[in-house]
């Protein structure tokens, strides 16, 4: 299987992915107990104005013309109107909340990344020691840590305590996010904190793994430098599984921030779909959670193409690998 | 079970995580007979009261409920939902990714493809929508729904780890003896996979907790009066300036309970990989 058939291979499994997960939440939030239209409107509201929203919304229609009409929506980038505020384009909204998280995203992205990889290197070359021991213990206990419990202990210090940073990442109206930068700072620690003990062992147990290879003992018996070894020869080898789990984890990340985001009331995506669900408002239900499939399901992608293409026994080979 | 305790004995870090987790199992049975306070209990004189104050060990919320108390029995539904989660989502695991694993062909391309299309949606996003859209979480419901947002997770393992066994030369005999599909693979397979079986069971142990502390956190897990750890951290964060450990201790609770099991799961993938 050559490069470009593995491409189109996964790009079709993507758009049936996509498709399949369309369906799926179409017919979740079908199943929602009560009527729609009886939710909007309140318990007040007589029979005639529930029939009359009902005919409005087309909720009368059988079920797949109703999933064609949305899913033929959502194509063309219209995600239709919000339920619980009335008359308001899901549009207008979203795409800002996605930018939020986004820049979030992006922010906790340049905090762990770097610091997991040097710790798990170090923990990796020192294997055994001291060192790797903190290190690995410190990861192995963060690893499965809520995301909400992370960002209270540093609320606790920073904020509480310390008062360094704000409690809550709220944007006063009228302002962006770029006049307030200082509030990204712990809900991406939150993150930080969790990612790096996956990051870090993952790094960790591949450097070992290079560390004891026969090119790595050949060129230290050659008389090389240690961290000329370790930072040219080896880590090319030890960063190609690494970077394969944190893409993969790209769209795990989209997932903890609804927890993070909540906690910090941060405007993004996150947070707004706890909130879609709590007011029951289903199309913006549908296009927050079709998004976050959306971004799992593409940074799943990109990273096997990145893999493939960075792996020269794919990259070159004829067969099945 | 003797190379158990001997490795045992060599691991510090095993032998702190399961004494925390052995205490937090003995405070869910016995705790709530050891303290003087309900945990619906509203003590009107004391609303957050400081940790020591009028007899309340760790403080009082904003309705002055006792905050000891409240973590005594969350502790019993996180447990015991997290128990069941993972040896349920286990179970399913192995009855699926067995069955695929085992015939192969078409059935186990089919089983790929619809695990691959189900983790495309992030566990924890799975299980609040469906949760927050049902209402009314119980710990029955929570329970299934953790678990088959876990299930393709598991099954996956549990595949991967009868793989590894179906070319022994004990299957082929079981086979040529006649025996059939379901024998060979729970009678002869399954006690050879329980190594993997075991670690996957106690590394999901602690994420079932990660997960149900979180749904808890979001609104969408145990309702009220109920006490729910990360029910309890939402509902305080608003008083954190004033009343700190009516957040600090529930989470404090939650990632002791959470690094306990961690640091005991890692010793038990440790001896299992060790002993194959």
């Amino acid at each position: 299987m050559n490069f470009l058939e593995r491409f189109l291979k996964r790009l079709g499994f993507m758009i049936l992915t996509i498709f399949a997960m369309s369906i799926l939440i179409f017919f979740l939030v079908e199943i929602m107990p009560g009527d729609v239209a009886q939710t909007v409107l309140g318990q007040a509201a007589t029979e005639e104005s529930v029939a009359a929203l009902r005919e409005s919304l087309g909720l009368d229609d059988p079920i797949h013309v109703r999933y064609f009409r949305w899913a033929g929506g959502f194509i063309q980038g219209d995600l239709g109107q919000s339920l619980y505020m009335r008359g308001v384009e899901i549009s207008s909204i979203f795409w800002r909340r996605v930018g939020h998280s986004m820049i979030l995203a992006f922010t906790a992205f340049i905090f762990y990344v770097p610091i997991s990889i040097l710790m798990g290197i170090l923990a990796g070359v020192k294997a055994g020691k001291l060192t790797d021991s903190i290190i690995s213990v410190f990861g192995l206990a963060t690893m499965a840590l809520p995301e909400f419990v992370s960002g209270i202990i540093l609320i606790t210090v920073f904020s509480v305590y310390l008062k360094l940073l704000p409690i809550a990442s709220l944007i006063p109206i009228g302002e962006t996010i770029w006049g307030n930068l200082d509030i990204l700072i712990l809900p991406a620690l939150s993150i930080t904190i969790v990612m790096f003990g996956y990051v870090s062992r993952m790094q960790r147990s591949s450097m070992i793994g290079v560390m004891s290879s026969d090119y790595i003992r050949a060129a230290t018996l050659k008389g090389m430098p240690r961290g000329y070894v370790i930072f040219r020869h080896a880590l090319k080898n030890a960063l190609l599984p690494t970077i394969t789990i944190i893409g993969m984890n790209m769209g795990w990340l989209f997932g903890g921030l609804i927890v993070v985001e909540t906690l910090f009331g941060f405007p993004g995506l996150g947070s707004l779909t706890l909130s879609a669900i709590k007011t029951r408002d289903v199309p913006l239900i549908e296009a927050c959670v079709l998004f976050i499939t959306f971004i799992f399901v593409f940074s799943t992608f990109i990273t096997d193409m990145a893999y493939a293409f960075l792996n020269p026994k794919i990259r070159f080979k004829q067969g099945e690998v | 079970m003797n190379i158990f305790l001997l490795q045992l004995k060599k691991s510090p870090r095993a032998i702190v995580g399961l004494t925390i987790l052995l205490l937090w199992v003995f405070i869910a049975f016995a705790g709530p007979s050891l303290i003087s306070w309900s945990y619906t209990h509203m003590d009107m004189e004391y609303q957050m009261a400081a940790p020591g104050e009028g007899g309340h060990t760790l403080g009082t919320d904003a309705l002055g409920r006792d905050v000891l108390s409240r973590i005594v029995y969350g502790s019993r539904s996180i447990l015991t939902i997290a128990l069941m989660t993972s040896l349920f989502s286990s179970i399913a695991g192995i009855i699926i990714g067995f069955t695929a694993g085992y015939f192969g062909g078409l059935i186990d391309t089919i089983f790929l493809r619809i695990m691959d299309i189900l983790m495309a949606i992030p566990p924890l996003v799975l299980a609040m929508v469906i949760l927050g859209i049902l209402g009314n979480s119980t710990i029955l419901s929570l329970t299934i729904i953790v678990s088959i947002a876990y299930t393709p997770a598991t099954a996956r393992v549990a595949r991967g780890a009868l793989l590894t066994c179906t070319s022994n030369e004990y299957v082929d005999a079981a086979r040529i003896r006649g025996e059939s599909h379901l024998y060979i693979m729970f009678v002869e397979i399954l006690p050879n996979t329980i190594g993997p079986v075991l670690v996957e069971i106690t590394a999901r142990f602690a994420y079932s907790i990660m997960m149900i502390a979180s749904l808890g956190f979001l609104g969408v897990g145990l309702q009220p009066p109920t006490p729910d750890w990360g029910m309890m951290v939402i509902e305080n964060k608003s008083i954190i300036r004033t009343a700190p450990w009516t957040v600090l201790y529930p989470s404090l609770a939650i990632a002791s309970l959470v690094i306990a099991i961690s640091l005991f799961s890692d010793f038990i993938s440790k001896v299992m990989i060790h002993e194959e």
